[in-house]
């Protein structure tokens, strides 16, 4: 029985892999760096030039599919996820970490159709490390299987977070507040490489037992969010109910036992939706 | 004119190669862990037999030598720095990073001598980044020199740190308060690899402009410390006072 979308993740896995050779090329050279919605949210040409070409890309194999991309959505763009197949895109995930040279950049691309993702592509570029899930058909890191870690004492395990890139005081607040409850439950530590995308892999990967934020996007998480699950893993909102990709909060955790623990221990706020309606945003 | 101690540094850089692959073998196995001071201070039998390894490596070509070693100061032996060349070793710089399999492990070897680093090695041995300085040398990473960031804006900067395995209310406290200002001056953002060895060698590296870490030991800090001055960098105390390597406390 053929699948319907191996080529659509074949060509992912192939845009993946260009876009990274780019971005690692472009880390070793001086950028120029530009603000967002902040001067902590940076964004670069590199950022711009890669999801121009992934577009570009998508558009002339699949023309029939949508596209959500982090700067097509900061140039304008709808940020909406309707049936229709949908590729979820985050050129440069971690750009802070890009624009330093702190190891950990990487290309996101999820796929989904009827809403349901179908297909997640994660290359972190500058380790090499291709990670990819197929519905039904398990998680990978360049080929080898992989598996969530099997910990259930939450005592023992380490959760993986970040500070994100909002610095106002309430937001501050909380973020501060959950990460020192839950470091005190006890745990082991908490630890954060700088991108979402590469900190849902190390919870596929046994790494580390479970990542949260509140704060990152819908296409920071796309890709990750099914590598998790073909991993054995669970994703959940900080609130305990189910994952909602627009709401801006992700728990992603190796079992239930460790995700409802953590869950409990969140000072969750409620940040602008990524569909929110445009006339909403800033 | 001959180096005094290249030989001591041969000697440091192939045992922590040989250290960090028996490491690297023994990510991959089930692992007992116990516990030293507390839940979340943790030592398993690798940390244990490499440091022995090392030990009796460095007794054996160097039997005039001083040894500090992590897991011998636990096990009574004493934490004092004299004028004698003295290694100064962490054989498994981020145990829990180990135990859980996250892929930053790091063996560090510092030597120094009148009190005064000579050289340092730190094997980041996941990744197989073997970093090494020699004082008046340069650092290196896998024989590339490096060069601390040029950023002299602390609004541009990343900032390592750690929030440590001390989980008393007032130390906490005071982890948490020091993070906060400093992420609101604001700065670009946060990070730790979860080794003090290996975040020494990311400053060096010119990923992260600074590293800061109350709760570390000697032996986490003795080989990144030269690594650093050796890439560029500058160290202190948290209170601005020069850095004193180490002292009997």
């Amino acid at each position: 029985m053929t699948d319907l979308w191996q080529n659509a993740m074949d060509h992912a896995v192939a845009l993946a892999k260009k876009a990274g050779s780019l971005v690692r090329d472009a880390v070793q050279n001086d950028m120029k760096v530009m603000l967002k919605s902040s001067s902590v949210d940076l964004v670069t040409k590199t950022d711009q030039m890669v999801e121009q070409l992934i577009i570009d890309s998508v558009k002339e194999k699949f023309p029939t599919h949508s596209f959500i991309g982090e700067e097509s959505v900061a140039a304008g763009e709808p940020c909406v996820l309707t049936d229709n197949p949908t590729w979820i895109v985050d050129p440069v995930d971690g750009t802070t970490n890009f624009v330093h040279g702190y190891p950990f950049v990487a290309v996101s691309i999820g796929f989904a159709v009827n809403r349901k993702l179908e297909f997640g592509v994660v290359y972190s570029c500058i380790e090499d490390k291709m990670y990819t899930a197929r519905k039904g058909k398990g998680a990978f890191c360049n080929g080898l299987l992989l598996n969530v870690s099997d910990q259930k004492e939450i005592s023992q395990s380490i959760i993986a977070t970040e500070f994100g890139s909002n610095r106002d005081t309430e937001v501050v607040d909380k973020i501060f507040s959950s990460m020192r409850k839950i470091l005190c439950l006890p745990i082991h530590g908490i630890r954060g490489v700088g991108t979402a995308a590469t900190n849902m892999c190390l919870v596929a990967s046994g790494c580390v037992e479970a990542y949260y934020e509140i704060g990152i996007h819908c296409w920071d998480i796309a890709a990750g969010a099914i590598i998790v699950t073909e991993a054995g893993g669970v994703l959940m909102d900080v609130d305990g109910g189910p994952l909602d990709l627009m709401s801006r909060r992700v728990v992603a955790a190796n079992n239930k036992i460790i995700a409802e623990s953590i869950v409990k221990e969140i000072d969750a706020f409620t940040p602008l939706r990524d569909d929110a309606p445009p006339e909403t945003k800033d």
